[in-house]
């Protein structure tokens, strides 16, 4: 599958981990201002596939562009301004401990904006105010709530002005109110600002809520992309399946 | 015969899975010391500084008190074997120290920083690695060699050495006394630098040097291949401590090696 207005997009990409393959020639294509959902069971290779768009991973075959250019070749050395233009929001969070908050926004202002030290911290608090973090700008990771985190992680991501910001299970181990806070701040983005939005999740009302389309991850490919309302309303027993979360069905799902 | 294809698939897979690893331990070192020259744009700051306190004031009294106690017990031996065989004491301290400086002196004191310093940085690089932080790090543009691995290794490599120093002292000064209270040995006989030579000094300084470079790329490298969850980090940490300790005798049995090369055996 090729598209011509495809922002991203993964070419017949394979991935294996000891032997186990994970992607077995998938493809999808994202436009550009898209809010695309990738969902499915654990350790279908969701993150995998973010993580390969932006060098994190390797892909084992087939490729990967980015506007027009493949991705998937470049040596480490030569990521650096696709990270600019591509951010990722961790599923943990990952600000490192060791640094307060305005610290951990100012790095990659630092590193890829080439501010000095104080000038990214004056911008990295600019940052947090943004998500509303201003007043913890000089305090340490780990004194701070999950959803907390989740901010300063959001706001370090969008230090850059990414084009486009990947988000690994943004909402994941956060309460409903932080949870719905940060698909408003999703959909902000695409709205507002034009970001593409690829997000990996398991959480229904923020699929439904925010996404343009969805993408289906099942069995190393994408079983089917659609939009909220085609899923939903989709004959496909394994669709829904699993957008029903039924614990039994036509699905498979290893180790269960 | 499947059997035996499979057992020889597997040893191939071990194979090629050890020759990765190497690689992948080599480019970290390179990696480490290319990062040596980059230093001032990709290090935190101060990390220096805490790594220098972490790495060797905060081992100062474990280095102390084992080396002290070996140094006792090496002591108390070798006059207990010499007083069965010829109740001469006058060798023991000059030969003693010889022992230190070019071998026991840095290599015990890697040995123990092997395991102190090496399960710190494993552990921390490790959950690092497994917490994503490593790759938010690259996602941030810094290199996480650089980052993680440069400081240490510096701090690493000065501390050793100085460790070592004062590893040897407390091990000499503490042999010196165990001799002079157990066996009555006179502190002049003992305490004699007459037999040390340049040369001992120098191996001293190369072991030393090289422990302390060996054992933060090590841990560095088994922190940085920590894979899944705290499971992982619990191997890197293992893997780390053992990796480095034999790191540290291994190159003790090649640098003592060249050295009796270099010197036709008059060492």
């Amino acid at each position: 599958m090729s598209d011509d207005r495809a922002f991203v997009e993964w070419r017949e990409v394979t991935k294996s981990f000891g032997g186990k393959a994970v992607l077995k020639g998938m493809n999808l294509a994202v436009a550009k201002g898209e809010v695309m959902y990738i969902i499915g069971t654990s350790g279908v290779g969701k993150s995998v596939t973010i993580k390969l768009l932006l060098g994190l991973l390797r892909i084992d075959g087939g490729e990967i562009l980015f506007d027009g250019q493949r991705v998937d070749t470049l040596p480490e050395s030569k990521l650096a301004p696709l990270r600019k233009r591509i951010g990722m929001v961790f599923q943990s969070s990952t600000l490192f401990d060791s640094m307060t908050l305005a610290e951990n926004v100012g790095l990659p202002l630092r590193k890829h904006g080439k501010l000095g030290h104080h000038a990214s911290l004056v911008e990295a608090k600019k940052r947090l105010e943004q998500v509303y973090m201003g007043e913890y700008a000089e305090r340490y990771p780990a004194e701070l709530s999950d959803g907390m985190r989740k901010r300063a992680a959001i706001a370090r991501t969008l230090a850059l002005n990414p084009e486009v910001v990947l988000f690994d299970e943004p909402t994941t181990g956060l309460d409903p109110v932080s949870a719905r806070r940060v698909d408003r701040l999703i959909r902000e983005l695409a709205e507002k600002l034009g970001v593409t939005a690829i997000v990996v999740s398991h959480d229904p009302p923020s699929i439904f809520g925010v996404a343009d389309r969805v993408a289906f991850l099942y069995k190393g490919l994408v079983h089917v992309v659609a939009t909220p309302a085609e899923l939903k309303a989709s004959p496909d027993p394994i669709v829904q399946q699993f957008i029903g979360g039924k614990s039994t069905g036509p699905m498979e799902t290893p180790g269960f | 015969m499947t059997w035996v294809r499979t057992r020889i698939e597997n040893l191939g897979a071990g194979v090629a899975s050890v020759y990765r690893a190497a690689i992948e331990l080599w480019l970290v070192y390179v990696g480490t010391i290319a990062g040596l020259f980059r230093r001032g744009r990709n290090s935190p700051r101060g990390e220096l500084t805490r790594q220098l306190y972490s790495i060797g004031n905060k081992s100062l009294v474990f280095i102390i008190v084992t080396l002290g106690m070996i140094g006792m017990v090496m002591t108390y031996e070798a006059c207990m074997q010499l007083s069965r065989v010829t109740g001469d004491y006058s060798q023991v301290g000059m030969q003693f120290l010889r022992l230190i400086i070019s071998d026991m002196g840095p290599t015990l004191t890697a040995l123990m920083l092997a395991t102190r310093v090496g399960a710190g940085i494993a552990a921390e690089v490790g959950s690092m690695k497994v917490t994503e932080q490593i790759d938010a790090l690259r996602m941030s543009g810094v290199l996480p060699i650089d980052y993680l691995i440069v400081p240490r290794f510096l701090a690493s490599w000065i501390m050793t050495l100085m460790l070592s120093v004062i590893g040897a002292t407390v091990m000499y000064a503490a042999g010196g006394l165990t001799a002079q209270y157990n066996f009555g040995v006179n502190p002049n006989t003992f305490f004699d630098l007459s037999q040390i030579r340049p040369r001992h000094v120098i191996l001293f300084l190369v072991k030393a040097s090289s422990y302390g470079a060996a054992i933060p790329v090590v841990a560095g490298f088994c922190g940085l291949r920590a894979r899944g969850s705290s499971e992982g980090v619990g191997w890197a940490t293992t893997a780390a401590v053992i990796g480095a300790s034999f790191a540290v005798i291994t190159l003790d049995f090649i640098i003592s090696a060249a050295a009796l090369f270099l010197t036709g055996g008059d060492l």
